[in-house]
């Protein structure tokens, strides 16, 4: 199994040389904004490399299987979190310079974890009430269903139960179309203009590198001229989901979650899925 | 069906960080991206190279750390933490760091992982992303605004008291 490495140098070569194509596409492209009634939606290069390796993606696309094999696309599944790496060291030299700004939000930095909490008010309610789901509700709703959250799942109920097919749905379908979501929605909601523009970019750090990339990078789009402390206060609060998401999820999210479903889902609804 | 596969080796890396090929692979992206921002931004990859070299080394030194620790912390929170110490206005260095990674565009560095993320999409996530249904992708949306709008009314709320 460890041959996918070290092994064969053929397939990671057809598959860096593809990432390298996608990505001198994706840049040639550039920013696009396409002005909107409350704003504006922001097109990304990271949207356009996303989209292109789906295209190209052996199992969508037949005939690139015959130069992109099982082994490069299983390398591939590594490279992601390499790749993110040196992006979170980039976005982590923008916290330095800022760092009195950062200091100076900390209440705000910290207490705005806690609104990770709102996916609970927003989601476990459509999925309970108005679209009658069963317990797959406590895993699909309960946090944003990133890796440590699934980890969390899979733990605790398994990934073959209800609640681990909610789980791994919400996370499929973010995985497809989560840095598509988090490009669009933060420009918008600037748009309104109630929020201040900080409290946008530090909720951004919801714990997913390519999430981070895209509503931050919509952001900046939208706002330029605050650039340098948007991206310094969205880098401080990623850091922050990443060393607290998991007990949040683990102490707070899922607790509640689970005592939500309790109280208020009727008892007799089984696994509705499908 | 195999549910393995989706979780990716992610959570479980902790110990068990290569670090001679992470070396390796990420050579391998730093080279891509800095070609990515040489398009971006018409700095060429020459004039970047030292900026690139810092993120590389910050990364390898956030790896190290995630390797020994005798806690767990995800390797991309140690690397953020290196990252920030190394650009403190006042820490040996951080004047020539700062205007070294300038150099690089921020969202340059992150398309060479969506590129490899759109092409490791396995069948079974696809067939899971499926199987799921329509309903799955509305909760999807509302967890993700949820999550969002969760922290923003918050941060606000804490902005306005604290100014």
């Amino acid at each position: 199994m460890a041959t996918s490495r070290g092994g064969a140098i053929g397939p990671a070569l057809v598959l860096h040389l593809a990432v390298l194509a996608i990505v001198v596409v994706s840049e040639i492209i550039g920013l696009i904004r396409v002005p909107i009634g409350i704003g504006a939606v922001i097109l990304l290069p990271i949207l356009y490399a996303f989209a292109l390796g789906i295209i190209f993606n052996p199992n969508v696309l037949k005939a690139t299987g015959r130069v992109l094999n099982h082994d490069a696309t299983k390398l591939a599944g590594t490279m992601i979190t390499i790749a993110i790496m040196p992006f979170i060291a980039r976005f982590g030299t923008t916290v330095g310079p800022q760092i009195e700004k950062i200091i100076a939000a900390g209440p705000a930095l910290i207490l705005q974890e806690l609104g990770n909490l709102g996916t609970i008010l927003i989601a476990f309610p459509v999925a309970v009430f108005l679209l009658r789901m069963g317990r797959e509700a406590i895993g699909a709703s309960y946090s944003i269903d990133r890796e440590p959250n699934l980890a969390l799942i899979a733990d605790k109920y398994g990934l073959n139960s209800p609640e681990g097919a909610g789980a791994m749905g919400v996370y499929a379908t973010g995985t497809l179309i989560g840095t598509f979501v988090f490009a669009l929605m933060p420009p918008l909601v600037h748009g309104l203009g109630i929020f201040d523009v900080r409290a946008l970019a530090m909720s951004c750090g919801v714990g997913s590198g390519s999430m981070l990339a895209a509503c931050t990078g919509g952001l900046v789009a939208a706002v330029p001229d605050q650039k340098d402390l948007i991206l310094a206060l969205a880098a401080a609060s990623n850091i922050l989901t990443y060393a607290t998401g998991l007990y949040a999820g683990l102490f707070l999210a899922l607790p509640l979650t689970e005592w939500l479903y309790r109280t208020c889902a009727p008892a007799d609804r089984a696994s509705t899925m499908h | 069906m195999n549910n393995e596969i989706a979780i990716s080796d992610a959570p479980a890396e902790g110990r068990a960080i290569d670090l001679a090929s992470h070396a390796v692979q990420l050579l391998v992206v730093c080279a891509v991206a800095l070609v990515g921002n040489w398009v971006a931004t018409n700095v060429s990859p020459l004039e970047a190279l030292p900026g690139m070299a810092c993120l590389y080394a910050m990364t390898i030194v956030g790896l190290v750390i995630a390797k020994y620790m005798p806690f767990y912390l995800p390797s991309v929170a140690w690397i953020s933490l290196v990252a920030i110490i190394a650009t403190i206005p006042g820490v040996p260095g951080a004047a020539f760091v700062n205007e070294a990674v300038g150099k690089l565009n921020f969202l340059a560095m992150a398309t060479p992982a969506l590129a490899y993320a759109g092409l490791a999409l396995t069948k079974n996530e696809f067939a899971i992303a499926r199987k799921s249904g329509w309903k799955i992708v509305i909760v999807a949306i509302c967890v993700m605004f949820g999550t969002y709008i969760g922290s923003v009314v918050i941060a606000d709320l804490v902005l306005r008291i604290t100014g």
